[in-house]
């Protein structure tokens, strides 16, 4: 269904990844979640291992060769936030994805104050966590390709992060505080897709649903103000997923 | 073996009853027998000086004279008489060789006459030429006071006895009636049967009472919280099963339409339903959890601030529905714990509400302001209000009003506002706008 519903989403999927071959490690007991989520991940081009408890995840963990381990919360043996902590503790700094069921705001900060990068809770859409598995094996890479930029550009876009201005095709773009961050959010997952989640956790910090489409409105202001009197449309809505900054249209 | 606490109490009554007495009577035993030597004794000093005087003035006849006439008829226990150097009576009253040290005595209490069983007396032995004057009384009567009071006490053993296990059973059964009468409404809750109250006597209001009265008061929050949970279940039974059904609907729907965008569309609907019945779910666990919070997912959080973040979320999804929308922070309270999380998602839903439904008023206001002991932070709206009598349905739990009733998930909101308001302490109230509605967050300061 989901496959069904963002094809055209997966296509971009498939190219953009197709060119590395990143592993992922699923944690998880449920065999139907597993596979579901094994089949999605290799359609879009990862190679994907998986087992069934925690003990197993954090022997398969340690020899520090996945670029992303996804984890159930609710784990036979040893639980997975326990997990997540021990591989912690043993100092393998893998990107964690932890899924649950467990849907409360503290649950979620229990988790990442277990260690995990990321917290999602069940049931997901295919498109919300391919997005953040996205985010999280990138932002991976550029902490080791490209520490500490000040400056990022997308397309004719460019940001500067000290002077915080903002200008496209030469023309400066005033925005408010709160439209930057979101702006550089956007900028440094340029090409990729964000969800309107992440960036309500990210930008305001807010980890339930604030319901009547806020993230959308905020985005609309910001589109108009970036795309609005110059020639190529430079946010796009990706649709069942979230909106992606990029010159190109996928 | 341990005693039933009845018994226990009919025990302690009796041990109270019977130390209580033995006390009081011998206090009075100790107390006549100290107070009647003293009378004696100052009798006996007395008579004696007098005596000596009237030698020094009138010698032996003197004396001898006086000592005939002292002795009133019936008066068996004055002691007085001259002794001779031996130690015999010469003459006047008293036995007729006294037990007793010839030596000068201010004043004694011995048995005279030698015999262990009776006559003991207070004396006092002065030298009068080369004789001795003995003056004193007998302690006879004394002694016959102190047997009785000793029977008495004997008596007051035996009727305390009799009291405290007569007392004893009376207020074991008081206690045991008063206390059995409380412990079947707690039995009777402990079976399901939450509606039966302890029945306290009109005015008394002692121990027994304000017993009852509190356990009155907590059997009927349990009975309150009990019927809201069966309100939560029913009504959260009764939305889900209005998005499933259409989830079922539309599901049928699509597998039937032959056209694959017109079904891309469709089962795009579909998730969108899903996602409906989803928020609601963790909406209502949501509101269970806040019931439980421990107190470390506090932080501490400045309300000014917390109002500001939401209220830059949200002012321009009111502007972009063609609203105002205002915020007026009155007060700036010094940073207090507050689960920032949980506060904001309440606030949020206070928001929505009101865009929700003051649509037709167009202004909505996000006030902060401080009274002496409270925080209030209420969202105004201009729109058509919720009348007074309404009010007390609208802010039970789930209660949604009629015409709300199409809107999924309306009560839910509410409900978990409440929650959040009663977690921080608080409690969530509703007001007139004049027109429209003040929907507002107590917090304790």
């Amino acid at each position: 269904m989901e496959s069904v519903l963002s094809a055209g989403f997966f296509r971009m999927w498939q190219e953009k990844v197709s060119k590395m071959s990143r592993k992922i490690l699923i944690v998880e007991d449920d065999s139907s979640t597993s596979a579901y989520l094994a089949k999605g991940l290799a359609e879009a081009g990862y190679s994907v291992e998986a087992c069934k408890d925690g003990r197993d995840g954090l022997f398969l963990a340690s020899e520090g060769i996945f670029d992303l381990i996804i984890a159930d919360r609710m784990l036979p043996g040893l639980d997975g936030l326990s997990m997540v902590s021990a591989i912690r503790a043993a100092k393998i700094a893998t990107p964690i994805l932890v899924l649950s069921a467990l849907a409360a705001v503290d649950d979620r900060v229990d988790g990442l104050k277990a260690g995990a990068d990321d917290y999602l809770c069940k049931p997901f859409s295919f498109a919300e966590l391919s997005a953040r598995i996205d985010a999280l094996v990138r932002r991976s890479d550029r902490a080791v390709a490209e520490p500490q930029k000040t400056k990022l550009a997308v397309g004719d876009l460019e940001i500067d992060l000290l002077s915080r201005v903002v200008t496209r095709a030469g023309r400066a773009i005033p925005l408010g505080a709160r439209e930057f961050n979101l702006l550089e959010f956007l900028a440094r997952h340029a090409g990729q897709v964000v969800t309107r989640t992440m960036m309500l956790e990210k930008i305001w910090n807010y980890h339930f649903d604030p319901g009547s489409n806020v993230v959308d409105v905020h985005i609309g202001r910001l589109r108009r103000k970036i795309e609005d009197g110059f020639g190529a449309p430079i946010l796009h809505t990706v649709r069942g997923a979230g909106y992606r900054l990029a010159l190109e249209s996928a | 073996m341990r005693l039933s606490v009845t018994a226990r109490i009919a025990l302690l009554s009796i041990a109270l009853a019977l130390v209580s007495n033995l006390v009081i009577v011998g206090f009075v035993w100790r107390q006549t027998s100290d107070v009647a030597i003293a009378t004696v004794r100052r009798e006996t000093i007395e008579k004696s000086d007098a005596m000596r005087a009237l030698y020094r003035s009138g010698g032996m006849r003197a004396v001898v004279a006086s000592i005939e006439g002292a002795r009133a008829p019936g008066d068996v226990s004055l002691l007085l008489a001259v002794l001779d150097s031996k130690g015999r009576r010469m003459f006047g009253f008293s036995p007729s060789r006294p037990h007793i040290a010839l030596v000068p005595t201010s004043f004694r209490v011995v048995d005279i006459d030698g015999n262990s069983a009776t006559r003991d007396v207070g004396y006092a032995l002065h030298p009068i030429g080369r004789h001795w004057l003995l003056t004193g009384r007998s302690l006879d009567l004394v002694q016959a006071e102190q047997h009785a009071i000793e029977r008495a006490i004997m008596l007051a053993v035996v009727m305390s006895l009799l009291l405290g296990v007569g007392a004893g059973l009376v207020l074991a059964r008081y206690v045991g009636r008063r206390l059995d009468r409380i412990a079947a409404v707690i039995e009777a809750a402990g079976q399901g049967d939450l509606s039966r109250r302890v029945s306290t006597g009109a005015g008394r209001g002692d121990a027994f009472d304000r017993l009852a009265a509190r356990l009155n008061a907590m059997l009927g929050k349990v009975e309150g919280l009990m019927g809201e949970l069966r309100v939560v279940t029913d009504s959260l039974a009764h939305d889900l099963r209005s998005p499933l059904a259409r989830l079922r609907t539309k599901t049928e729907q699509a597998v039937l339409i032959a056209d694959p965008m017109q079904r891309d569309v469709a089962l795009n609907n579909l998730l969108v339903e899903t996602d409906l019945v989803m928020g609601m779910l963790t909406t209502a666990i949501e509101i269970s959890r806040s019931e439980s919070v421990s107190r470390d997912r506090f932080s501490n959080v400045s309300p000014a601030a917390l109002i500001e973040e939401i209220a830059e979320l949200y002012e321009p999804v009111a502007e972009d529905a063609g609203m105002t929308f205002d915020v007026a922070i009155e007060a700036a309270p010094q940073a207090m714990m507050l689960h920032r999380e949980l506060l904001s998602q309440a606030i949020a839903n206070l928001i929505d509400n009101a865009l929700k439904h003051a649509s037709s008023g167009g202004a909505v206001m996000l006030r902060l302001c401080e009274r002496p002991e409270e925080i209030w932070i209420q969202v105004e709206d201009r729109g058509t209000g919720i009348a007074e009598a309404d009010r007390a349905v609208a802010l039970k739990r789930f209660g949604r009003l009629d015409a709300a009733r199409t809107t999924p998930g309306a009560g839910l909101g509410m409900a978990l506002i409440e929650a959040v308001a009663r977690l921080h302490g608080g409690q969530y109230e509703l007001a007139d706008n004049a027109p429209g509605l003040i929907a507002r967050i107590v917090l304790p300061r």
